[in-house]
């Protein structure tokens, strides 16, 4: 039997064991539905300003203002709806209560409630003088055709001379979502791997698989086997967060087509920053016996995290600051940093160059040496094993 | 067959071993005894390359124990321990397949086990919802179901209960009698006396006394006379004995060379001599003898 295949063993127990108890399927389930209603969530909040914007009309007004407003609020790309009241009581307090944006009133006044919209008083403004000129036309003699084509409206394009952006927030804001998911998948598989160890310690199970196998296999078998959790998680996770994105329907962002590559590059970033993370999570899980002593030990890899975090904040302000840029390439921080330079299109390419081999190197240097004090500590029962006496007790 | 040869390994200033061997051949029964601390279980974990000894060698069948060897060998370390949370028949065939037995067999294999253990109904169950008596049962399986060649068991019968004792002792006879060497270790030196052909005592990490069983009784210069007498209570005071136990009315010495009349003129003058045994010497006579208490 070849030691990999039963390190596939190793890592198909962790993985079936651990995707098959219930509460990662309950927490599973949750946060994906969680994720799933934010899509149908964002247009609730955004659908009330797509209505129909209704406005009031009181007292004597111009013959043709109806038609005039429609052609106003077809240049300005409003729905709206005209309600008329009986007396200017009634159409005020009808704004007051928010029944309608702004009221006509006597074909001379245009009334709001607290706040001036420049954009409805320049729609009824121009639908008021459109109709006051058309009725003068109509009684000099000319026909609705005439009058129709002596005021028909200008055709003007507005245009900036620089687009503005929508997408590059839209681009930042997934890419900072992504660093979180990242940030908190690392962590969370991450004690996974310690918890694991220092579970197998704990009820002695390890001694039965290592009359089997090599403390490297243990170690690889079960970075692996919650590593391919952690991806499952984060696709699971990705998957709903597409879906919901393309339920949102938020006008000229597609959020659907700027998640993908934050998608691919998160599962890229994952599997960098896990395999630096995990060993390292092993190494410490290893050297004690019980859970209760194992918050003291993991205080190491979080502390390594943390600032990988708080340098992929800074980033996402100021990808191009000095302290984002150094933090980017160095192999603790960059799986954080890195993605949110990327996103922002700041990173050259040799900086992610650096970045990625920096990282797998490290890494494949924490596979050695966390198999190395893995295997020292881990027939090592009560107490803790400093790190240095298990990385010598290994050569025992 | 299984060699220990010459181990020896220190841990810091702690000496395990100090250069412990011995020889079980195929298909026997080795009862592995020895204080606290005389280096039992480090001898054992030598076998599975759990601990790396600084000299000397183990062989199975003439050949150094590599990978492959070790995956036909049965281990239940003193430390038991199983995933707590992961159902029995599960976590069996799991340990079967890291064995090299494949899918098929392994279930076949965890299968039989469970229903020779009686265990057949709780496959299903998560080992921490067993008794202690059944989780103990399915360590034991653990060992059992890869169907190794070697058995090595660190105190098998600690814990089991006079029913659990006999029918683990029948089991280790009917799979040594197939051909399966067995080596284990136990402080019930009347059990081990009943179940083990030979015999290994380690001492302060040294072996000090293997062989087999008839063997080393009939080779030593000991024997056992227990005298019984109804009457008055009565010490023997005859030159040169050392009771070893016994009280008033019953006295056991282990000396080959007691005066044997002396003695028995004196428990005549005591009372009636309701037994007078002369006899080899017991495992107990031989392993007090041999770690020198």
């Amino acid at each position: 039997m070849s030691p990999w295949k039963q390190v596939a063993l190793l890592a198909k127990r962790e993985f079936k064991e651990r995707a098959t108890s219930k509460p990662f399927l309950i927490t599973m389930s949750i946060l994906v539905l969680l994720i799933l209603a934010v899509g149908p969530a964002v247009n609730l909040l955004v659908s009330d300003e797509t209505e129909a914007t209704q406005i009031g009309l009181v007292g004597e007004e111009p013959t043709s203002i109806e038609p005039a407003l429609n052609a106003q609020a077809a240049v300005f790309e409003i729905d709206i709806e005209l309600i008329r009241y009986p007396d200017r009581a009634a159409a005020e307090t009808a704004l007051t209560e928010g029944d309608v944006a702004v009221v006509l009133a006597d074909g001379s006044e245009i009334v709001f409630h607290t706040d001036v919209s420049s954009r409805l008083s320049a729609l009824v403004g121009g639908a008021l003088n459109t109709a006051v000129k058309a009725d003068g036309l109509a009684d000099l003699g000319l026909s609705d055709d005439e009058i129709a084509v002596a005021l028909a409206p200008v055709p003007i394009t507005v245009i900036t001379i620089e687009e503005e952006d929508v997408e590059e927030d839209a681009k930042r804001a997934a890419a900072f979502v992504g660093t979180l998911a990242l940030y908190i998948s690392i962590l969370m598989f991450g004690q996974f791997v310690a918890m694991g160890t220092v579970e197998e310690k704990q009820n002695r199970v390890v001694e039965v698989i290592l009359s089997r196998v090599r403390p490297w296999q243990i170690l690889v078998g079960k970075v692996v086997g919650i590593g391919l959790l952690g991806l499952l998680q984060l696709a699971l996770l990705a998957g709903a967060a597409y879906l919901s994105a393309q339920m949102a329907d938020i006008a000229d962002v597609d959020l659907a087509s700027i998640g993908l590559p934050i998608i691919a590059a998160m599962f890229f970033w994952f599997v960098l920053g896990y395999s630096f993370y995990a060993f390292l999570y092993a190494a410490v899980g290893s050297t004690v016996s019980r859970q209760e002593d194992l918050q003291g030990a993991m205080m190491m890899p979080i502390i390594l995290i943390v600032p990988g975090y708080l340098l992929a904040l800074v980033a996402a302000e100021n990808p191009d600051g000095l302290a984002p840029t150094i933090g980017s390439m160095l192999p603790p921080w960059a799986p954080f940093v890195m993605p949110v330079r990327i996103a922002s299109g700041v990173a050259q390419p040799w900086e992610i160059l650096v970045a990625v081999v920096g990282t797998a190197a490290a890494a494949a240097a924490l596979v050695w040496i966390g198999s190395r004090v893995y295997s020292g500590a881990l027939l090592r029962t009560g107490g803790k094993v400093k790190l240095l006496e298990a990385w010598r007790a290994a050569s025992e | 067959m299984l060699q220990l040869i010459d181990l020896k390994k220190r841990f810091g200033d702690v000496v395990a071993l100090d250069g412990a061997g011995f020889t079980v051949d195929r298909g026997r029964i080795l009862g592995f005894l020895g204080p606290n601390g005389a280096g039992k279980t480090t001898a054992m974990r030598v076998v599975f390359g759990l601990v790396n000894p600084d000299s000397g060698s183990v062989r199975w069948n003439g050949g150094a124990v590599d990978a492959a060897d070790r995956l036909s060998f049965g281990y239940m370390p003193e430390e038991r321990g199983l995933y707590p949370k992961m159902k029995v028949r599960d976590q069996l065939v799991h340990f079967s397949r890291l064995s090299g037995l494949s899918k098929a067999d392994a279930q076949n294999a965890v299968d039989r086990w469970l229903a020779t253990l009686g265990l057949s109904d709780r496959g299903g169950s998560k080992l921490e919802d067993l008794s202690h008596g059944n989780q103990q049962r399915v360590q034991l399986a653990a060992a059992l179901a890869p169907d190794p060649e070697l058995l090595i068991l660190d105190e098998p019968f600690a814990g089991l209960d006079p029913i659990g004792v006999e029918s683990l002792a029948g089991t280790l006879r009917g799979l040594a009698s197939e051909g399966v060497t067995i080596v284990f270790s136990s402080h019930q030196l009347d059990l081990v006396e009943d179940v083990c052909e030979d015999v290994a005592i380690i001492n302060e990490g040294r072996v000090v006394l293997s062989g087999s069983l008839d063997d080393i009784k009939n080779e030593s210069s000991k024997r056992r006379l227990t005298i019984d007498v109804d009457g008055e209570p009565w010490v023997p005071r005859a030159a040169g004995t050392t009771v070893i136990d016994g009280h008033g009315r019953s006295h056991s010495i282990v000396d080959g060379d007691a005066p044997i009349a002396d003695l028995l003129a004196e428990a005549n003058a005591a009372g009636t001599v309701s037994r007078f045994m002369f006899e080899p010497p017991r495992l107990t006579d031989l392993f007090r003898e041999a770690v020198g208490s």
